[in-house]
């Protein structure tokens, strides 16, 4: 109707196809470049027959079987366990004070790195660690190896146990996150209260009522965490067995290999890693279906609890658990870093000293430089396009003829919903390989780029989820006004959306930057060890020899991504709160006043 | 000045949901009335070009003679007011202000300055200018915005329940004042109100929109 064609809304037009265009474009191109080979197809080693030669060697190996077997039922179980978890945790504290001290408890957890986190649980429960200083009481005893139940054990516990520690936060404060919205929260509020005087135990309101509104809204992010949780390899790598290893452990070692035939290999193991993942996905779909069909006939049962006791019970044993996991990895961590000599099984060091420090920050500087420059390049590219993306979406139903307006507008957000969980479904050992092998053929030295373009992939959907939801919630009256005042639509963007929004923006930026920072595979791949970061260097530390610095590492990457966050909630209020303020007591009171 | 709007259709999903012909003169106020839901908000939003799906409208809105169907909402020169204040929190109340002023060589930031002071003081709100606004009373708050929306010169002013918000007292008090400010600078004006109170004070012509 409008139809006024400007130049600003070009731009959002052009942001909005650069998101898609990153977002997709890196994540199939590394598919194909992981499916030729895996049907033979190589031409850098001579092979161009198109065969299925390379799976029929892949699954005459002895253990492949059990590889696949260990990925699957690692992922499956942690995720599975980790959703029992968190919301018999919602259901327990929801409406409870607890809950906001809970939130408290698990952030730290959500940004925490995947490696980290298995570092920290390698100090506390390898022979020689932490737990078992506590608990060995013969002071002249040697760690012995098969002290650990739960480290490098043939089924994985120890993956397991790493990934439900990481998951449960994840799912709980996105939950929670869902639920803070006006609409949802406004309903589930109601279906509380309506169910409590009803009769229903506030556990059994949440398991009947509530988390049939809610999981529709986490139901991606949750596959996204299992397609995680089956196809992640710092974990594994750290915690995991070795004879047999997860499927992805080996695809990382077969890539790596000096052979260079083993690379036929290891894309054909990623296709199967693709496989993996769907079949992980499809098992959940099919328990969601049987809870769901259990679900509807406990409607009709009309019972007025649902195993109160025992989620409560669960619920207090996993804070407890978390509770323990803090402090002893704080504990521990802080004191490693700074012990000077510490035998086993000495529960506390012998003296202190930050003279490790001052070694570990002369040979972590670079990688830490490294770190913040690509978390902040990556970070602020994908702020300034899902930014604009998101402005597009406003401008965009003005701009159109009303008749096409509509079907535009929902097919172009059913497009974009699907690429924003395209390379968080898609396994990162499925695509990474292939980019790496077209990067290199198309552009060899720029590293740095590669390894931009591997970052954004990731960085860019978690930026736009956490940022959505504000920017589709601002009062759109706001614009109306400033544009009724005469301001320009980027005028509006610039000096009303953006300062109105400042908070929920500077969370998504420190969101972006703890994402890039936490990144491995991607990182390790995209430079092929050329440009080293926190989180590569911490895990090479920890399959390395020094503790020390290894608690160092940790240290570093639970630190900077906090740092970041901490910023994120301070600057908003120092930058965009008017600076002048005084209270002037004789114009307060409320006065008669005059036209003029 | 004059606003015309000329066999004004407003369609919602390609339904008609209301139309209306109208000529608000220099200075008078038009007020609209309806039940909730009969498109009182829309049609003002079709004014103010920020008509968006399912919504499309046919008919010719003019101001002086001039149309301004095909231009952008913040070229029309049509301020916007509703029940909340809607001050920028970011910003002053100065700031706010002094932002809503056209851009044009005339005024150095000392004049716009001093401007700001010229009518805080005639509202009776002197000395305020560097308030946060949320420091403000909900009745300081709607003058502030009236300000604000007087600041750009609009051509034309679209009131959506401005005073529903306030009380009693306060009400008639920022009505009064609001009209008085609009028919001195002869601005045209449509009032969107349930309280027939409004509609009297504002001393126009009446339109009753139907449920739709
Ligand atoms: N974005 C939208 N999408 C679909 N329908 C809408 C949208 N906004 C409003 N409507 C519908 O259009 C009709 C007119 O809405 P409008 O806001 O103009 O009513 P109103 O007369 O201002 O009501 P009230 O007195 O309650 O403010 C209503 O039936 C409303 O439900
Ligand atoms: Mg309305």
């Amino acid at each position: 109707m409008i139809g006024y064609s400007n130049y600003f809304y070009r731009v959002t037009i052009l942001a909005r196809w650069l998101l898609l265009i990153l977002l997709t474009v890196p994540v199939l191109a590394g598919v194909v470049g992981v499916v030729l080979p895996a049907f033979g197809y190589f031409p850098a080693i001579g092979a161009n027959a198109v065969s299925m030669d390379v799976f029929a060697r892949l699954f005459a190996l002895d253990d492949a079987a059990e590889m696949i077997a260990l990925s699957l039922t690692t992922g499956a179980a942690s995720t599975l366990i980790a959703c029992l978890c968190a919301f018999s945790l919602l259901a327990v504290f929801y409406r409870t004070r607890v809950l906001s001290w809970l939130q408290g408890l698990f952030s730290p957890f959500l940004v925490l790195p995947h490696a980290a986190a298995s570092i920290s649980l390698l100090f506390l429960l390898s022979p020689s660690g932490f737990f078992a200083r506590l608990f060995t009481f013969d002071s002249d005893a040697i760690p012995s190896s098969s002290q650990s139940y739960f480290l490098f054990d043939e089924l994985g516990l120890g993956i397991v146990l790493a990934l439900i520690v990481k998951e449960v936060p994840f799912i709980l404060l996105m939950a929670l996150s869902v639920m803070s919205q006006p609409l949802i929260k406004e309903k589930i509020n109601g279906y509380f209260n309506v169910g409590v005087s009803l009769g229903y135990s506030s556990i059994s309101v949440f398991f009947k009522l509530i988390l049939p509104v809610l999981y529709p809204q986490i139901r991606l992010p949750l596959l996204a965490v299992l397609v995680f949780a089956v196809s992640n390899v710092e974990i594994p790598l750290i915690l995991g067995p070795n004879n047999p290893s997860t499927l992805a452990v080996a695809v990382l070692h077969w890539f790596n290999h000096i052979d260079l035939s083993m690379r036929l290999m290891a894309s054909a193991a990623a296709v199967v890693q693709v496989g993996v993942a769907a079949v992980a996905i499809g098992l959940v779909i099919l328990i969601e279906n049987i809870l769901a069909w259990l679900g509807e006939r406990s409607w009709l049962s009309g019972k007025r609890t649902f195993g109160d006791d025992g989620l409560k019970l669960l619920s207090l044993f996993v804070v407890a658990g978390y509770a323990v996991l803090v402090a002893g990895t704080l504990f521990n961590l802080v004191l490693f870093s700074v012990a000077q000599h510490w035998p086993f099984p000495q529960v506390l060091p012998s003296g202190l000293t930050v003279l490790h420090w001052q070694s570990v920050l002369e040979a972590a500087l670079e990688p830490i430089i490294n770190t913040l420059i690509l978390g902040g390049m990556v970070s602020l590219t994908a702020l300034v396009l899902v930014l604009l993306a998101l402005e597009n979406e406003v401008l965009g139903s003005f701009n159109r003829a009303p008749d096409k307006a509509h079907s535009y507008q929902s097919n172009a957000g059913a497009l974009l919903n699907i690429a924003l969980f395209l390379p968080l479904l898609v396994p990162g050992v499925a695509f990474l390989y292939g980019l790496v092998w077209f990067q290199q053929i198309a552009l060899k030295n720029a590293v740095w780029f590669h390894v931009y373009i591997a970052h954004i992939v990731y960085v860019m959907p978690y930026v736009f989820l956490s940022l959505a939801i504000a920017y589709r919630k601002l009062d759109s009256r706001y614009a109306m006004v400033a544009q009724s005042l005469g301001k320009s639509p980027i005028r509006v963007f610039l000096s009303i959306k953006l300062p109105l929004l400042a908070g929920p923006i500077m969370v998504a930026f420190a969101l972006g930057l703890a994402i890039s920072f936490s990144q491995y595979l991607p990182t390790l791949l995209a430079t092929g060890g050329a440009i080293s970061t926190v989180t590569t260097e911490a895990v090479a530390a920890a399959s390395g020899s020094s503790m020390r610095l290894s608690a160092a590492y940790v240290i570093i990457q639970a630190v900077l991504p906090l740092v970041g966050f901490l910023l994120a909630w301070w600057l908003p209020g120092v930058l965009f709160t008017p600076r002048k303020v005084q209270i002037n007591n004789k114009t307060t009171s409320p006065q008669p006043f005059r036209g003029s | 000045m004059a606003l015309h709007l000329k066999q004004l259709n407003i369609f919602k999903d390609g339904s008609l949901m209301l139309s209306l012909d109208a000529t608000v003169n220099k200075g008078e106020v038009l007020s609209v009335m309806g039940p909730s839901g009969s498109g009182k908000s829309t049609l003002l939003q079709a004014i103010a070009g920020h008509l968006a799906t399912p919504f499309s409208m046919t008919g010719k809105i003019l101001i002086d003679n001039q149309s301004i169907d095909d231009k952008p909402p913040h070229l029309r020169g049509i301020g916007i007011m509703f029940q909340d204040a809607l001050l920028f929190e970011h910003m002053t109340v100065e700031q706010n202000i002094i932002f809503a002023m056209p851009k044009t060589k005339r005024y150095s930031v000392s004049k716009k300055r001093e401007s700001v002071s010229n009518m805080l003081e005639a509202v009776g709100l002197e000395g305020m200018q560097n308030r946060a606004v949320t420091t403000l009373s909900g009745g300081q708050q709607a003058r502030i915005s009236l300000l604000r929306s007087l600041a750009a010169e609009p051509r034309a002013v679209l009131l959506d329940e401005p005073f529903s918000k306030l009380d009693t007292a306060l009400r008639d008090q920022i009505r009064t004042w609001t009209l008085e400010q609009l028919r001195c600078r002869g601005i045209p004006a449509l009032l969107v109100t349930h309280d027939s109170d409004d509609a009297v004070a504002a001393g126009g012509q009446t339109f009753e929109l139907l449920p739709c």
